[in-house]
């Protein structure tokens, strides 16, 4: 199997995924989905693949096991390539999706487990889809080299740029939200026994645990800069760098 | 209705209660042409001292977010207009978390205010503004009003007020509500409330996705905007809001035209949303916060700190209940010394000396007069303790204290079933029972509320309680404090154990509070809720002294009273070890618990009661039901029902635990 074929399946097996996530089975759907590059012959080869199931006249359309794991692997790299760039390179629109399309067909399930830690195991991608867990969130591996940490880890009375918030929980994030608790603001740990207080913009507020592991952050962060986002400019210039290092990888 | 002292003080039914310092009867307000104001911010931002402020009323202000429950609403006048003042509950924000706030919006959304003020902790800006982008959405003229823009001052951050109203083309006013600066600017710009020019825009995308779905809604609602925006966050509570209102046809449109776009939308909508929102925030702050770079933070910073330190806090804490303890007993024993000198013994002895017929003389000043266990005690013997512990108490809720110890005592709370966010209620069980199960409202999950409520009504003596059962056991020995303290705090843990076990259902709602900085309390803000709680008290409380004292004077004196001492002897006397007489305190208990701790502190000291027997009577009045206005609480919390299984479960539980009180007790003293 070519190169180009294997990437043209990748997207078919990517869309699917998609549309698990919307709870669509349709093959319509899909069609409507892809339309200028749908391809009755791909689906064919999927299917003698084994990567998905053909129910009800091949009008519904659904990945099999293999074909779930195949493509939880794309999406995962995906989107942590997205957050790769947003987060560590400053990078965003357009750059941010097309270096993400390259990258999930390239790169190893290990290189991106290391991502993922070099992260702290984020589990959003910056436009706030889910992003499938690997084997080392489960295990929640830490490095010497991960940029991003959990905000409960920093020691007391040091002081964090928040990356992102892991919630699935749309009551919490809104109070968080509402509290100024957000990516790019500057919190302090001021204690963590019997309960955690931080100090953000002005307030302090006494977290639970299971609430403040959600919170992740830089781990060097730079001293308190007016204005969220501070440090992105500088790190516009390396997105053309990181684009070659992933050409690097296609050979 | 805001944190009261002493019991329950009943919904008023006629919301528009008139100011009679403002309205006179001749020029009654036209009620259809009354325009509303509402009062809304976060948490602890003072906007009740602005309604005081405002309408020249009291309610109940303290410095820990939640103090307000219920909405208040009262008449005023500014210059020609008649205004309806409505003070409301903390906001977060407009996507609701709790019924408490639901009350709010509900408010907001149905009553249609015709002015907003935002009340806003200048030292908490962001946060504030974060809200305010919100509520500009509302389309509603606004007011904002930087309150305690002293301790701003003092944390060397200047917001420029002039640039933020012309900014948001509303007007802005500075104000230190507590001390009554800035309200003549409020009331002025209230009359000039004006809708803001500059409102958020959330880009192309979410516009037209709030675009569609707010032509989808029922046409004559109000803030379909507002709404729709919320539909789109997936807030829980919309889609009921509108079942309230339209049949379900409609809101089922709605939905399907929902999930439509929905689908549409790639990407995170709420956080579009909030990013958006952030960078209006962001944009506002840039242009009119300014901010010093070196700042000293303070003692009280420091000493905020302190309290909640897992090693420090314990003993500030003990100190604070040394200073409770010490003033209750020995302040209010000096008061209670001058006024028994100053006025009951002159009393008693001018009655004395007009030598009426027994049946009168005893009426007035007998063992169950009308005198001495009705006026006497409710202002010789109780009033004392109380208003020393109502000063002590205000101290405590205004420099912000309980908040900060909420987490220093988490970790213990959690044990025994009570989540963080429920411990601020638990502690204002220690000022008002009735208040505080009404402030459970704020807890989302059964199971955490159940236990919540159970353990406020169970063996938390409330303000009157404990002050009273303080003196009495003063007068007993430090050791009997010490065991009625234990055995509250084990029988209290213990229930709190077993419920945890008993009852299923998951317990992990989230906590995440808000710290007040502590501060000095100011004494005039003190002494005025010191006043309106002792006045409140005689309200409420001194006719129904006099009137169980006739009760159980008439009672003797037909002889029912010793016919009921017969039949519960072998309860009270073989079970419990208690005298006979103590079921006078009993009966009085029914009526009004301070006029019982007033009659045990009488028999202590008439040495009526024996060491063990003051421990024992102590502690049966303090867990052995509810009061009537607590037990109302629970109705309303609960459900009927399970108010009248938890009154039934309590009296058996401390009849039980009382007896056996009694029995470990005399083994250990023989």
């Amino acid at each position: 199997m070519g190169v180009t074929q294997k990437v043209i399946h990748d997207e078919y097996i990517e869309q699917l995924w998609y549309m698990k996530e919307q709870g669509e089975i349709s093959i319509d759907f899909l069609k409507s989905a892809m339309p200028e590059s749908f391809d009755e012959k791909v689906i064919e080869e999927l299917f003698n693949f084994g990567l998905i199931d053909l129910s009800q006249n091949a009008l519904i359309i659904k990945l099999t096991e293999s074909g779930e794991a195949q493509a939880r692997q794309l999406i995962r790299a995906h989107r942590l390539a997205e957050r790769l760039i947003a987060d560590v390179l400053g990078g965003g629109g357009d750059d941010l999706e097309k270096i993400a399309c390259e990258f999930e067909h390239t790169v190893s399930g290990e290189l991106v487990n290391s991502i993922c830690t070099l992260l702290g195991h984020p589990k959003e991608c910056p436009h706030g889809m889910p992003i499938p867990e690997g084997e080392c969130c489960k295990l929640a591996l830490k490095t010497e080299l991960s940029l991003i940490v959990p905000l409960a880890d920093l020691k007391l009375g040091e002081s964090a740029r928040i990356a992102y918030i892991n919630c699935r929980n749309d009551q919490q994030i809104h109070k968080l939200e509402g509290l100024c608790i957000r990516p790019g603001v500057l919190v302090k740990l001021h204690q963590n026994y019997p309960t955690y207080v931080i100090e953000c913009e002005g307030a302090s507020i006494a977290l639970d645990k299971e609430v403040i592991a959600n919170i992740c952050v830089w781990k060097n962060s730079m001293p308190a800069v007016e204005g969220a986002n501070s440090k992105i400019s500088d790190k516009k210039n390396n997105v053309k760098g990181l684009s070659k290092f992933f050409h690097l990888f296609k050979k | 209705m805001s944190i009261g002292f002493v019991g329950i003080q009943p919904p008023k039914k006629n919301a528009n209660v008139m100011n009679d310092k403002i309205v006179s009867p001749s020029c009654l307000p036209d009620m259809n042409n009354l325009k509303k104001v509402a009062i809304i911010g976060l948490p602890n931002t003072g906007k009740t001292q602005i309604f005081n402020n405002l309408t020249g009323e009291y309610n109940i202000v303290a410095n820990y977010p939640g103090t307000t429950i219920e909405m208040k609403r009262t008449v005023t006048r500014i210059e020609d207009q008649y205004y309806q003042i409505i003070d409301t509950p903390g906001l977060h924000c407009l996507y609701i978390h709790s019924e408490e706030e639901m009350a709010v919006r509900d408010m907001i959304l149905s009553e249609r205010p015709d002015i907003i003020v935002q009340c806003i902790d200048s030292s908490q800006y962001k946060q504030s503004f974060l809200l305010t982008a919100e509520l500009l959405e509302l389309e509603t003229p606004m007011v904002l009003v930087l309150n305690a823009i002293d301790e701003t001052a003092r944390k060397g951050i200047w917001i420029d007020s002039v640039e933020l109203e012309r900014m948001l083309g509303i007007p802005v006013v500075e104000s230190i509500a507590l001390r009554g600066l800035g309200k003549e600017e409020l009331k002025d710009a209230i009359s000039r409330a004006r809708q803001s020019t500059l409102d958020v825009k959330y880009g192309f995308q979410i516009e037209s996705a709030i675009n569609e779905l707010t032509s989808a809604l029922p046409f004559d609602l109000d803030f379909k905007h507002k709404i729709a925006s919320l539909y789109l966050l997936n807030d829980p509570f919309v889609e009921k809001f509108l079942q309230k209102k339209y049949d379900a046809e409609k809101v089922l449109h709605v939905r399907t035209v929902f999930n439509k776009i929905r689908r549409q939308i790639k990407g995170n909508i709420r956080q579009g949303i909030n990013d958006k929102r952030s960078q209006w925030v962001n944009n506002v702050t840039a242009a009119v916060v300014k901010k010093n770079r070196v700042v000293y933070k303070g003692f009280s910073h420091h000493f905020t700190n302190a309290t909640r330190h897992p090693i420090l806090g314990i003993p500030i804490f003990l100190f604070f209940m040394a200073i409770v303890y010490l003033s209750v007993v020995y302040v209010s024993g000096a008061i209670d010394k001058f006024i028994t000198f100053a006025a009951v013994k002159p009393v008693t002895g001018f009655i004395n000396s007009w030598s009426l017929p027994v049946f009168w003389n005893d009426l007035l000043i007998g063992p169950h007069g009308i005198l001495t266990l009705g006026l006497f005690n409710a202002i010789g013997t109780v009033l004392p303790i109380l208003s020393v512990f109502f000063f002590i108490f205000g101290c405590f809720e205004d420099s912000g204290y309980i908040t900060n110890f909420t987490v220093l005592s988490k970790r213990i709370f959690e044990k025994i079933g009570i989540p963080g966010n429920a411990i601020t209620s638990l502690v204002l069980g220690f000022g008002c029972k009735t208040m505080a199960t009404l402030s459970t409202r704020q807890l989302t999950i059964y199971k955490e509320k159940f236990i919540a409520v159970f353990l406020i009504a169970f063996a938390i003596p409330c303000s009157a309680q404990l002050s009273i059962s303080m003196a009495i056991l003063a007068r007993v020995g430090l050791s009997a404090f010490l065991i009625v303290l234990g055995v509250l705090i084990i029988s209290e843990m213990g229930a709190g154990l077993i419920l945890n076990k008993i009852i299923k259902g998951k317990s992990e709602s989230s906590y995440i509070q808000v710290i007040p900085q502590m501060r000095f309390p100011s004494m005039r803000a003190v002494f005025i809720k010191t006043y309106y709680r002792i006045v409140s008290f005689l309200k409420e409380a001194l006719p129904i002294f006099i009137l169980s004292a006739a009760g159980l004077f008439i009672f003797d004196k037909v002889g029912l009273l010793n016919m009921t001492k017969q039949a519960l002897t072998p309860m009270v006397v073989g079970w419990m070890g208690l005298p006979k007489d103590i079921i006078d305190v009993f009966l009085l208990a029914l009526a009004r618990r301070e006029a019982a701790a007033g009659l045990i502190l009488k028999m202590v000291d008439s040495g009526a009661l024996n060491y063990i027997q003051s421990i024992v009577a102590v502690v049966v009045t303090t867990i052995s039901f509810p009061c009537v206005a607590n037990i109302i609480a629970i109705g309303k919390e609960m459900g009927w029902k399970t108010a009248v299984a938890m009154t039934t479960l309590i009296f058996a539980a401390s009849f039980l635990l009382v007896g056996a009180l009694n029995w470990i007790l005399v083994l250990v003293v023989h």
